[in-house]
């Protein structure tokens, strides 16, 4: 079999090692081609030195002198000057790059009018693209490249198994592919945020926890009560685990810190990093919303959707989606007790629900055996609709947007299945146990599957982000590092009251508020009222597009209608016409004559 | 006596002898009049010149130093002396007010100067203190600080005994310039200002002198009006002209001068373009080499040229201009009859096409030569003018060639451009009669049914629709050329030639028409390995759907009531405060009188679109969240007189882990800096001389400041 797999694993050894030998070419070529003021310099020297040879000796008095620019007479250095001038200033940005940092539009500043602030806003403006132009150049400094997979034309990436990515990868990378045979029953594993930890949890009360990497163990014991769910608080010191009963939390020695009795018989837990919440649902489907840095319940009712153990959160947004047994998802936020949104995915019970990690993209699954994709930004869809030939038990979408589906005991991995539709799965994966959950880890091209038999990893090339932010989640981080963004990470907590459907909606002015305020102020006598342009900065523009579908499915029928009658023309030969018409004697009056 | 009278006649005979010698020179001199009189009235004979004012020091100087006559001279230079008394000074108020008022001025133009620091001073994004004077001269330069600190040793010493260093001269006499650097520059610069004043107050005097009255300006167009069909002699003619040919040929005619005449006029104008034309080259002398862009003739288009240019002559100018650009869009008129007349070709050809196929450059060939006749016929067409007023069209009278451009290159290119076109509706035309090959069989079974010309014998469809059987292709994929694609065999594909590349729409329809399923032959389970062994392209849809089985009947029924209901109760309604039976008869049936409806039925706000408005099944709450609406803000800041400003101005994070530490750090900086263990000076006058502060120029910012 002819496949090379690129396999982006251990960050930052591997994809280095082999991105190397093209950055470099392409810079020695550049050496190489382009002539440096060095170069000619050297040229001059030798110029000089052949003139010393000969019989008449010149003496030139060369004096260093830096004000190169007023001298009027063409110097040596001319050639330097004009080399400089054609790379002269900073090197341009990508305009593509620079779109993605954009931070909307601008500021007009119409509204403006004391002299004094306009400038000092336009100055502001212009840190403003400053900011933007520098991220777009740090660009460069994200240098690791995702992995892939590489065959012959013949084959598809689906045939290749672990068996030879392991064969194909080096022995670090390898290393990630393993199985742990466990006694206890189905098992449930999560990663850290920084993808380095793994905590899985059985059915029968088996809970551990270890650095997946070097394989080094935390903790690891026994709850002897059946644990639902479990979930990595905001470091990987503490565990929570949603046992027969109650909420426990553990630290990474296994000893529990908390037994938390407000939570009782969780189905589905979901960790909010940025806003250090728990969110949780049980059996008679009551949602809470446990703050674990001040260790108070936030938001706490009843959803009226029965049992539901299908959710989810988006990360875009910090609410959490859940998905019951009508097919219906709803979403949530603590500090609203109505949902936020609903929408009917599939007429039957709900088997999974993914949130992509930008928060765009929202794939369900039901006891239909279909699977859809919805844009969960714009609530809008389904984008996607696709008929599997069984239901699926889990949905989990990857940092880059890969959809790994468990359907029994087969793991499929669709790339790029909501923005077109797909044909055949990038990855397939079988094994002999029936599959529980599974997770991608972060920063690694990783899938980890939860089975009824124990916990298997498998390498999906391609899948995880290669450039991590060591200020966002590190998984190289020291303990004191970890102590100091632990910190940092509790000062910036987001409140909980901020989750909305739109988390910038903190960023815009309360226009109705200030409308009433205007109001009341035009009331009141000898004040004289201001002149506020009210409207919003982001109109929502093609909130419904209902009337655009419409436009553009009707044109592309008649362009279609408009085709069919034109090639019909085309092929109908106009026989009728040239042949003698058929005399019907004194009858012939009525036939109708044909313009010509 | 003898002598006396001699001498008598001699004096008179001399006499006469000047007089005629003064006559001579014919012009009449008034003599001095020896005597005069004091008169009221001048005589106009005896003119004087001279003042006749006494001049009182002349008669004192008749009267001389005696004794006598000193007391008199005395008495009357004392009489001439003129002495001017002082003014009474001014009440002190009023004084004091005129030195407050000096002393105002004086000090507003000593603080003035200042106006411009301070206001970069306020406006710059941070201020850093100690503040930097303008020269910052290095009283010794490094090199020679540095050669200070160096020891020398003792043979340097000794050698600099011996021949000691020369000065420094070389730097002195470079320095031997006219101005400084400084100062060349501020003088570059004055002279570029004086230079933009005057060019803007030559563009000021330019626009002035071209504002005319409105008189002027209808005598102009009245002018320009000279012999168009407007007069009443013409509109006379007009009457007729629908009738009459030989009137519509005068009309013609007349057009055609009155045209002339205007176009004489636009001659005129740009005669010196178009002469520049012909004649350059002329010009020339043939020394001198004539691609050489100084000896060409520039156009000195004369502001004439522009004055004149509106009204119905620039209408007519434009017409001109735009004349080759109608017959283009005529040439693309006749494209289109070229390609009717090509698909007749096609039809002619079409079962001949079907059955065997036509080589493509037989078909080029074709083309060819009908783009040349077509091209022939626009040569004609170029000869014929349109004018504005006139119903008709006219022909020139006179043919006049102003083809300026290469005529075999536009041809070229014509041609080039039409056999593109040709070729890629071929192209497309293929392709749909390729996809349409698979029913050709259904459509001659129609044909052979119409053969019974019985047909003719029935009514005429008013309205002849097209009927269209062929099913409509509906998939998922991104075009249906995709499918035909699929369904082409390889070597139809070859055949057909390169797709006609479609045009990308901004918006991807296909994006929005509803998804069909896609079935994907996913991995199953052990336990039903049933058609496990299939391969990857193909596609089962099973037989019974599974959806049909699991599917509860009302769960979208009742969705679709739980969204009604929500939008019932989110339309506002209208307020009843009518009591029903107050004041009149009640009861079943009784309606409120329109007065009270009226009066008492306020009627509801108006309905605000729902965000999940024509969304399908999917609900969007929209409820005002009281806890985030606590964390927005709700009231604008100063300068901002609008949302958006505001919005716009706070859009971006200014932490270190949303951009990057080089921007945050700017973004942060305070407004003042100071240097730490410095003491920081009182501004002084240098800082009048730093150039950033001499070339602040807002002067919106400089008034505002002052002003405070």
């Amino acid at each position: 079999m002819c496949a090379t797999a690129t396999v982006r694993c251990g960050v930052i050894f591997q994809s280095r090692r082999i991105n190397k030998p093209k950055y470099l070419r392409k810079e020695n070529s550049n050496m190489a081609k382009t002539k440096r003021y060095f170069d000619d310099a050297e040229n001059n020297d030798t110029d000089s030195k052949n003139a010393n040879n000969t019989n008449e000796v010149k003496t030139y008095h060369v004096k260093m002198k830096p004000r190169v620019k007023f001298m009027d007479k063409p110097m040596a250095g001319n050639k330097i000057k004009h080399q400089s001038k054609k790379y002269a200033g900073k090197a341009s940005i990508n305009p593509e790059e620079l779109a993605k940092h954009s931070r909307g539009e601008k500021l007009e500043g119409k509204g403006v009018t004391h002299p004094l602030h306009a400038i000092k806003l336009k100055k502001k403006e212009n840190k403003y693209k400053f900011a933007q132009e520098q991220a777009a150049r740090a660009e460069i400094l994200l240098t690791e490249n995702t992995g892939f997979l590489e065959v012959d034309e013949d084959h598809r990436t689906t045939c290749i198994t672990q068996k030879v990515i392991g064969e194909n990868v080096d022995i670090t990378a390898a290393t990630k592919i393993f199985d742990l045979n466990l006694e206890f029953g189905p098992y449930r594993a999560k990663y850290s945020r920084n993808g380095r930890h793994l905590l899985i949890g059985s059915k029968r009360g088996h809970l551990a926890a270890f650095d997946w990497v070097t394989k080094k163990l935390h903790c690891e014991i026994n709850v002897m009560e059946s644990i639902h769910d479990i979930s990595w608080l905001h470091v990987e010191t503490m565990i929570a685990a949603a046992q027969k009963e109650w909420l426990h939390i553990y630290d990474n020695t296994g000893t529990e810190l908390h037994c938390v009795k407000k939570l009782d018989k969780i189905l589905r837990m979901e960790f909010l990093p940025y806003h250090f919440l728990l969110a949780t649902v049980n059996e008679y489907g009551f949602m809470s919303w446990l703050d674990i840095s001040i260790g108070e319940i936030v938001g706490h009712y009843k959803n009226n959707l029965g049992r539901t153990p299908v959710m989810t959160q988006n990360p875009y947004n910090g609410t959490i989606c859940i998905g019951n047994s009508q097919g219906l998802v709803s979403l949530w936020a603590p500090s609203v007790k109505k949902p936020l949104a609903k929408i009917l995915c599939h007429k039957t019970p709900l088997t999974a629900i993914a949130v992509d990690s930008r928060g765009m993209y929202m794939a369900t699954s039901g006891v239909d055996r279909s699977m859809k994709i919805w844009d969960i930004r714009n609530l809008d869809g389904p984008l996607q609709h696709y008929k599997l030939r069984s239901s699926p038990v889990d949905l989990e979408f990857s940092q880059k947007d890969m959809l790994a589906v468990g359907l029994g005991e087969v793991v499929e991995i669709y790339g790029n299945c909501c923005t077109q539709t797909v044909d055949k799965p990038y990855m397939r994966h079988k094994m002999a146990k029936s599959i529980c959950n599974f997770k991608f880890c972060p920063y690694e091209d990783v899938l980890g599957i939860g089975t009824s038999g124990g916990f298997s990893s498998i390498l999906v090339p391609g899948s995880g982000e290669a450039n991590f932010d060591a200020y966002e989640s590190n998984p190289f981080q020291t303990k004191q590092q970890r102590k100091e963004s632990e910190i940092k990470a509790l000062l910036e907590k987001i409140p909980a009251e901020l989750i909305t459907l739109n988390p910038f909606e903190v960023v815009e002015v309360d226009v109705p508020t200030l409308k009433d305020k205007l109001e009341a102020k035009s009331k009141l006598l000898h004040v004289r009222d201001k002149k506020i342009d009210v409207k919003p900065r982001h109109k929502n523009k093609g909130k419904t597009n209902i009337a655009r579908k419409k436009i553009i499915k009707e044109s592309m029928r008649k362009e279609y209608i408009n085709q069919v009658i034109e090639v019909k023309k085309v092929l109908q030969p106009k026989e009728t016409q040239d042949m003698p018409q058929q005399s019907f004697g004194v009858l012939d009056r009525f036939i109708p004559k044909t313009k010509k | 006596m003898d002598d006396s009278d001699d001498q008598d006649f001699v004096s008179t005979e001399h006499d006469r002898l000047v007089s005629a010698i003064t006559k001579l020179d014919k012009t009449q001199h008034i003599n001095i009049p020896t005597r005069n009189e004091s008169t009221n009235i001048n005589s106009e004979f005896n003119l004087i010149k001279r003042s006749n004012k006494l001049d009182l020091n002349k008669a004192v100087k008749v009267l001389k130093d005696t004794a006598h006559h000193a007391k008199i001279t005395k008495k009357l230079k004392g009489s001439q002396h003129k002495s001017k008394i002082l003014p009474k000074p001014l009440e002190k108020p009023q004084a004091e007010r005129i030195k407050r008022s000096a002393g105002y001025d004086e000090t507003k133009e000593k603080i003035t100067k200042w106006d411009a620091v301070v206001a970069r001073n306020r406006t710059v994004d941070y201020v850093s203190f100690p503040l930097q004077s303008a020269i910052a001269v290095k009283e010794h330069p490094t090199k020679v600080i540095l050669s200070n600190l160096r020891l020398k040793s003792n043979l340097e010493k000794e050698l600099d005994e011996i021949d000691p260093p020369a000065d420094n001269n070389e730097e002195e006499a470079e320095q031997s310039f006219p101005m400084t650097y400084e100062e060349m520059i501020e003088h570059r610069k004055q002279l570029a200002k004086l230079r933009a004043q005057q060019s803007y107050k030559a563009a000021k005097a330019k626009r002035q002198s071209k504002i005319k009255s409105k008189k002027y300006h209808r005598a102009l167009e009245r002018h320009t009006l000279r012999h168009k069909n407007t007069g009443k002699w013409a509109k006379n003619k007009l009457v007729r002209a629908k009738y009459d040919k030989e009137v519509r040929q005068q009309l013609a005619e007349q057009l055609s001068v009155s045209r002339g005449l205007t176009h004489k006029t636009q001659n005129q104008e740009s005669s010196d373009d178009e002469a520049g034309d012909s004649e350059t080259v002329s010009n020339v002398p043939l020394a001198q080499d004539p691609t050489n862009p100084w000896m060409m003739q520039n156009s000195n288009k004369s502001n004439i040229d522009e004055e004149f240019n509106f009204g119905y002559k620039k209408y007519l100018k434009e017409k001109m201009l735009r004349k080759p650009d109608g017959n283009h869009s005529d040439d693309e008129g006749q494209d289109e009859s070229n390609f009717s007349a090509l698909k007749e070709s096609i039809l002619k050809l079409g079962g001949r096409k079907l059955t065997s196929k036509i080589d493509k450059d037989n078909l080029d060939i074709n083309n060819d030569t009908q783009i040349i006749s077509s091209n022939s016929k626009k040569k004609f067409e170029k000869s014929k003018i349109v004018t504005a007023t006139s119903q008709w069209i006219v022909d020139d009278v006179v043919q006049h060639n102003n083809k300026n451009t290469d005529i075999s290159n536009v041809f070229d290119s014509l041609e080039n451009e039409i056999v593109n076109k040709v070729e890629k509706k071929l192209n497309k035309l293929k392709a749909d009669i390729v996809r349409l090959d698979r029913k050709p069989k259904q459509n001659n079974k129609k044909y052979t049914e119409n053969q019974d010309h019985l047909e003719s014998l029935t009514f005429k469809n008013k309205n002849q629709r097209p009927i269209i059987d062929e099913e409509l292709i509906e998939s998922n994929k991104k075009n249906i050329t995709d499918i035909d694609l699929e369904n082409k065999t390889l070597t139809s594909i070859l055949q057909s030639g390169p797709e006609p590349t479609r045009p990308s729409d901004n918006i991807d329809p296909n994006t929005f028409i509803e998804v069909k399923p896609k079935y994907l032959n996913t991995a199953l389970s052990q336990g039903e390995n049933e058609f496990d062994d299939l391969e990857d392209d193909e596609q089962i849809v099973p037989k019974v759907d599974i959806e049909e089985v699991f599917e509860e009947d009302d769960v979208v029924a009742s969705f679709r009531q739980e969204k009604q209901e929500e939008i019932d109760n989110d339309t506002p309604k209208e307020i009843d405060l009518n009591l029903p039976g107050w004041g009149q008869w009640g009861g079943k049936g009784v309606k409120a009188p329109k007065r009270k409806r009226n009066r008492f039925i306020t009627k509801p706000a108006p309905k605000i679109p729902r965000r999940d408005e024509n969304k399908g099944d999917i609900i969007i709450n929209e409820m005002k969240m009281t806890q985030l609406a606590n964390h927005k803000v709700s009231e604008l800041p100063f300068p901002f007189t609008s949302v958006s400003d505001f919005e716009a101005s706070i859009r971006l994070p200014i932490g270190n882990t949303f951009i990057p530490e080089t921007a945050h750090k700017k973004l942060i900086r305070p407004n003042v800096i100071t240097k730490a263990g410095s003491i920081i000076e009182p501004m002084d006058e240098e800082q009048l001389l730093v150039k950033r502060n001499q070339s602040f120029k807002n002067e919106d910012v400089i008034r505002l400041l002052a002003k405070k």
